[in-house]
């Protein structure tokens, strides 16, 4: 998902990838890279954002040859649509682009799988996010600040990422300003949690975790 | 089979015996429930695990608590792990055309007597249908059962004190589930002894 506020946007995703059931990368990086104040958050197939990624990624660093300076996020976001909507019958593909430019400051643009795009206040993406389509209308305000923004981003992904059995892990975000991008890292055992009912048959939980039991 | 999700494991110790499950009820990939057990005793010396399709859960566990207790009616005495085991593999044998989406688990200790003054810990597993299979270390079964095996093989060693057992099934299942999208949500271990149940809940990734 992505959000924008006063002075830029957070990104934020989950860390799980599935091949069907089974958990193949419990720890993946979701949030990539595409230019100095761009990134995007990625769903549906790995492969087909993984190869888009790296295409329009390679054409913001032609555009920064060519004119001198960053790609603006709308740009970007244009570069995203045009591949997702003329290759709409090969790709799985669900974008979500977020960024800062000198222009328009902090902006969001949402590209769900027919290739349409759309700009934002918040997006949210992937099989999770369904879930979290309520959490989210009720609860984003405009004019938060930075503080208020990651605390809304981890609170959808965390619920996102408790019903969804393709979603999980940890949570990656990323706050991307006009100085700089900062990427924050929660892990599984820090996640907020929410309403889990009471204790099945009147029996006590342990505080049994993995990490105590180390095998040296 | 993999419309709820849920996995089981049983292992046995010294003159003891675990079996735990997970808590999760889904539907796909929607979770639903968090305190959905698989686990169910008979008798405070023999549980069993049913993990697979929850009506199914529901119905078995019925099904096998009117046989038992028509049993113990009539044999005027608990009934033993491997007897149990072979009752079950009867009933779903009957449902050979048109089976019960289940694999179940038992896990069980038998009480002394003449003809046996030192039984060993019992557990077993079958399929869909009914074979038995009665191994000497663990026995594992539902959506994360391929997990289950790679954590137990690597984990349990024969002989384990009921406290060592607790923790290597716990690790075994809770590791396991972690790596499958279908399990999880809480887990529940009971170890079992001469004496007694001991019943805990796990604090276990929800996601």
């Amino acid at each position: 998902m992505a959000v924008q506020f006063d002075g830029g946007v957070v990104i934020g995703a989950d860390t799980r990838t599935t091949t069907g059931a089974y958990i193949a990368n419990r720890v993946t990086d979701k949030l990539t890279h595409i230019h100095d104040r761009i990134y995007c958050c990625r769903s549906g197939s790995a492969a087909d954002t993984q190869a888009v990624a790296d295409i329009v990624h390679q054409h913001a660093q032609v555009y920064t040859a060519i004119y001198g300076h960053a790609p603006p996020v709308a740009t970007v976001a244009a570069l995203f649509e045009k591949m997702c909507y003329e290759n709409k019958d090969q790709l799985s593909a669900g974008i979500i682009v977020g960024g800062w430019d000198p222009e328009v400051g902090g902006s969001v643009y949402n590209i769900p799988l027919g290739g349409g795009i759309f700009r934002q206040p918040w997006a949210i993406g992937g099989s999770g996010s369904t879930y979290v389509y309520g959490y989210c209308d009720a609860t984003y305000q405009e004019g938060w600040n930075e503080e208020q923004t990651l605390q809304f981003v981890k609170n959808t992904l965390a619920l996102a990422m408790s019903r969804d059995g393709s979603s999980g892990g940890c949570i990656r975000m990323c706050v991307i300003t006009k100085d700089k991008v900062e990427r924050h890292f929660i892990p599984g055992n820090e996640l907020p949690r929410f309403w889990e009912g009471k204790e099945v048959t009147g029996v006590e939980a342990v505080g049994l975790n993995a990490a105590d039991m180390v095998i040296a | 089979m993999e419309y709820n999700g849920g996995s089981v494991v049983a292992m046995i110790g010294k003159d003891c015996v675990a079996i735990a499950s997970d808590l999760r009820l889904g539907q796909q990939s929607v979770g639903v429930a968090m305190n959905f057990e698989k686990v169910f005793p008979v008798n405070d010396k023999l549980y069993y695990g049913l993990p697979g399709l929850a009506t199914d859960v529901y119905t078995l566990r019925e099904q096998l608590r009117f046989r038992v207790n028509m049993y113990r009616m009539k044999e005027e005495r608990e009934i033993t792990p491997k007897t149990f085991t072979h009752l079950l593999s009867s009933t779903l044998y009957e449902k050979r055309f048109g089976p019960y989406f289940l694999e179940p688990v038992v896990a069980g200790l038998t009480t002394p007597t003449e003809l046996e003054p030192k039984p060993k810990p019992f557990i077993s597993t079958m399929d869909t249908i009914g074979c038995i299979t009665t191994p000497k270390d663990f026995a594992v079964a539902g959506t994360a059962q391929d997990k289950l095996y790679g954590m137990a093989e690597g984990l349990w060693e024969p002989d384990l004190e009921p406290e060592d057992l607790f923790e290597t099934i716990s690790q075994t299942l809770l590791n396991a589930v972690d790596r499958d999208a279908l399990s999880g949500w809480g887990a529940i271990v009971h170890v079992i002894t001469h004496d007694k149940v001991i019943t805990r809940q796990l604090r276990s990734r929800m996601d």
